[in-house]
């Protein structure tokens, strides 16, 4: 044990004596920092907005007059989707998916207003986030620091007195870890105080714990890279080579490659495209406006027999609302049927690229960090499944009060003239159908288990290093 | 010494330089992978388009043949406007992956559709895939930096190098020759997959030399900067230290404080602020005095002012003037959201000037009509169509005319980005 303190503290010396790793500690430093500060300025300023604007739609939803209730079946509601605390570390998909959703009767809209849409265009990598900063630039730091480790004893001729004096390999090369460890340990600071100050914000424990656990397994996984590539290497020059080339491989063409190619083996149509086929499916349901439709025969008599009536003048209940009731809840059957196969496209499209977890580390850290974070393409499906809830039910609840509380007669009349127009109308207390929205991502548990395949492969990723290391060191010659 | 033997000679060095082929072969592998997705997306975009197009007319004819009048027609009739990938958008797609460029429209008020987003898998846009302009915006370099960064370090440990030094007329002069060697087989590697896929998608020869110039002016600005550092004679690993370094300086620092500093500078009106007030103004038309909204609406089309009493509970022309209503209320907030875009776009293209490899991608993004100004003209070509549906429905509707599948024959086509051009030219 004390030899490998010893070593990892001579390795500390040496960098420290190094201007060049100095200044690459310093540079992480403050690229973390000044980062991890912007991004959570940036997200509490947009979960403010959001939240505003979220509270802000509800006021004025509940504070319209009385009015006929298909006419606030078509003013509709607007869903915010308020990012979750961790987006301050990953904020995922939230920048470049809709962020707003305009609900309404027998229409399922797109979410709008991607972030990213009116962002300054300055190349991909200019959105940094601090997850960004640990998947790619942190790794490099770690190369940096750790490809001389073993080759600079080796190229100073160093090594060989050291083992003959009976230090043991692996306690070389434990002594060098510790001393990377120590570095990962460092850089692992920014992310303690982004979960603690999520944690502050309403964030479990949990995740935070388990986050910050990805990226130190995913930083342990680079230095183990380094520390063997320079254990095995006779060159530093050569060392940095090579571990500069499996950066270039692994952190920055992989995961884009992943995505053209997961766009070629799962292709995930438009909406428009699905909107098409949609709207022919939807002819055979009827439109809800029109009453008269041969759609709604069936309805018909069936509700005239269930109350003995003749005409549907003499039903008890406004024809008109009963209609469009039942045509809601055929239209949105097939809405969601729909929404649910789009749906399911886009997971199988993002678990190619995820299986490429197998390939690049950087894939499975960044899907777990997203995951874990609630800021990626599950997250975002919740929030459109739960929109659409809240759509269905303040629609039906509207078109219940339009069936019970509207008599068919004001009704079928509304148009006849200004007079008539107001009298087909009905008493604002109705409009509180509508469920108050707060948007949350999935329980910790639940995004933890979501998370766990991502975390296996870091894991397994992690081991493999570790016993190639383990049979490196046994082998390690000066 | 001539120039033709010394860079054979170099050449035949490089051939077995075994890293070094590595790289290459690594280049022109990553270069074709690009440019042969690249293909296959913006064909599959094409082909979408077709396929859309066909699907938008039946929908919208089957619709028509159910109406009864023009109001009916104009409510039910949705019309697809798009915008087909440039030639040259292979090599490019840019905002294509974040901004829409397909929408489908009708005569209600178009804020409330022209923000609807088609968008693509959440992961591409937030990924990003590899194109040719990631390939040589940000890859090119790091190939440079791997290329050259070792150059005289490994004839110093070879022991040639106070001998080559010595012997060379000028101190420099085999090292530009062997650093221009290999730039120039890195450019070939990277620049033939693209060239055989510009030719295949039948670009035009200027864009096409456009972004090869722009290519090889990148790659020049690398191989200077790295034999500028090499020069300093440090030991190998400081030079690829320092190199990544200025690498994450200007791929990554430089263009990413520009672009919190643009978006802090320059705000643009949050987007539910402009559904907000659109969606308000359409819906008080319902409750406001009709003389009110028809008098709102005459202001811009005082030519249907004979015609716009309105008698009934319900008239089209009257629910098609509040929607156009709408319009005119947020219009303000709109413009300021397009101009904030145009805004940030230019400060963007200043900052690019300070971080090589962005302005390498906005080049190239221009040159393939996938930038920002692109998305815009899209997004304008889409307002021009909407203009001109109102134009075709407005007389029928005020005069109310008879509704007939003949007459609807004359509905305007979305002709497209060019057309909407050519139109604004017209009306210059």
């Amino acid at each position: 044990m004390r030899h490998i303190l010893t070593i990892a503290a001579d390795e500390w010396r040496f960098w420290i004596r190094s201007r060049l790793a100095l200044a690459g500690l310093l540079v992480m430093a403050v690229l973390l920092v000044v980062t991890s500060f912007v991004t959570a300025a940036r997200v509490s300023h947009e979960r403010d907005v959001r939240l505003e604007h979220q509270q802000a739609a509800e006021e004025r939803f509940l504070a319209q007059p009385d009015r006929h209730p298909h006419r606030m079946v078509h003013y509709g509601h607007y869903v915010h989707r308020i990012p979750g605390p961790l987006a301050i570390l990953d904020s995922g998909v939230d920048r470049v998916t809709g962020q707003s959703i305009f609900l309404e009767g027998h229409r399922q809209n797109s979410a709008m207003f991607a972030e990213a849409r009116g962002g300054a265009s300055l190349g991909r990598l200019a959105d940094l986030t601090p997850a960004l900063v640990y998947q790619l630039f942190a790794p490099l730091l770690l190369i940096v620091l750790g490809h001389s480790l073993i080759v600079r004893e080796r190229e100073s001729a160093t090594l060989a007195p050291l083992l003959a004096q009976g230090l043991s390999p692996g306690v070389l090369i434990a002594g060098k870890a510790a001393a990377l460890g120590s570095v990962i340990l460092l850089m692992l600071l920014p992310i303690c105080g982004l979960s603690a100050f999520a944690a502050a914000q309403g964030e479990a424990l949990l995740s935070g714990l388990v986050v910050t656990g990805t990226y130190a397994l995913y930083l342990g996984l680079w230095g183990a890279v380094a520390l063997l590539v320079s254990a095995l290497v006779n060159q530093r020059g050569m060392a940095l080579g090579i571990l500069f080339a499996v950066w270039l491989l692994a952190a920055i063409i992989m995961p884009r490659a992943a995505v053209n190619i997961a766009g070629m083996v799962e292709p995930v149509p438009g909406k428009i495209e699905t909107d098409l086929a949609l709207a022919i499916d939807m002819r055979d349901v009827g439109d809800g406006h029109d009453a008269g439709a041969s759609a709604y025969d069936t309805l018909r008599a069936n509700l005239l027999s269930e109350h003995n009536a003749e005409r549907i003048e003499d039903l008890p209940v406004n024809f008109r609302g009963m209609v469009a009731l039942y045509s809601e809840e055929r239209l949105t059957r097939l809405l969601n049927e729909y929404a649910e196969a789009q749906m399911a496209r886009e997971q199988a499209q993002a678990q190619v690229i995820g299986s490429f977890g197998w390939a690049s580390p950087l894939i499975a850290a960044s899907s777990a960090s997203r995951i874990l974070s609630g800021t990626d393409l599950g997250t975002h499906h919740r929030f459109l499944r739960e929109a659409e809830t809240i759509r269905y039910e303040f629609v039906q609840g509207l078109n219940r009060a339009h069936a019970h509380d509207l008599s068919y007669t004001d009704d079928i009349n509304r148009n006849r003239d200004v007079e008539a127009f107001d009298r087909a109308r009905i008493s604002a207390g109705n409009w509180q159908v509508l469920d108050r929205f707060r948007f949350h991502p999935a329980p910790a548990g639940e995004r933890l288990l979501q998370a766990t395949p991502f975390l296996v492969m870091l894991a397994l990723w992690f081991a493999g290093l570790v016993a190639a290391l383990a049979y490196a060191a046994g082998r390690l010659r000066p | 010494m001539n120039f033709k033997t010394s860079f054979l000679r170099e050449a035949w060095f490089l051939s077995k330089d075994r890293a070094a082929m590595i790289w290459l072969s690594l280049a022109l592998l990553i270069s074709a992978f690009s440019v042969v997705t690249g293909i296959a997306e913006v064909r599959a975009q094409r082909q979408t388009i077709e396929r859309l197009l066909e699907a938008d007319r039946a929908d919208r004819e089957a619709s028509l043949a159910d109406q009864s009048d023009w109001g009916g027609a104009a409510y039910y009739a949705f019309h697809l406007t798009y915008d087909p990938p440039s030639e040259l958008a292979f090599a490019a797609l840019g905002q294509r992956d974040v901004a829409s460029w397909k929408h489908r429209v009708r005569m209600l008020a178009l804020e409330g559709q022209i923000h609807e987003a088609d968008p693509q898998h959440p992961d591409v846009a937030l990924i990003g895939r590899v194109d040719f302009a990631f390939v040589a915006a940000f890859l090119a370099p790091l190939f440079v930096i791997l290329m050259l960064y070792d150059l005289r370090a490994a004839e110093r440990t070879a022991g040639r190098y106070e001998l080559l030094s010595a012997t060379a007329r000028r101190d420099a002069a085999p090292w530009r020759m062997r650093a221009g060697v290999r730039i120039a087989c890195l450019a070939a590697c990277l620049l033939i997959p693209f060239l055989i896929g510009a030719v295949l998608e039948q670009a035009s020869g200027m864009a096409i030399a456009g972004a090869g110039l722009a290519v090889l002016l990148h790659l020049a600005f690398w191989g200077l900067l790295t034999s500028f550092v090499g020069r300093l004679a440090m030991p190998s690993a400081t030079i690829l230290t320092a190199m990544a370094g200025a690498w994450l300086l200007l791929a990554v620092l430089v263009p990413a404080s520009g672009r919190v500093l643009v978006e802090r500078a320059i705000p643009v009106p949050a987007g539910a602020d402009i559904m907000m007030v659109q969606r308000e103004s359409v819906n008080d038309g319902w409750d406001r005095p009709r003389e009110a909204t028809m008098k709102a609406f005459l202001e811009r089309h005082p030519e249907w002012s004979a015609y716009s009493q309105i008698e009934q509970g319900f008239e089209w022309k009257w629910y098609y003037a509040f929607q156009q209503v709408g319009d005119q209320t947020a219009e303000d907030l709109s413009r300021d959201y397009d101009e904030g875009r145009h805004q940030r776009d230019r400060a963007a293209s200043l900052i690019s000037w300070l971080a090589p490899p962005a302005l390498m991608e906005r080049t190239l993004q221009s040159l393939a009509g996938t930038d920002v100004a692109a998305t815009l003209a899209y997004e304008q070509s889409v307002r021009n169509f909407h203009a001109e549906l109102r134009a075709f429905y407005y007389p029928r509707l005020f005069r109310e005319e008879d509704y007939s599948l003949d007459a609807v024959r004359g509905l305007p086509a979305f002709e497209g980005k060019h057309g909407a051009n050519e139109s604004a030219a017209a009306d210059l």
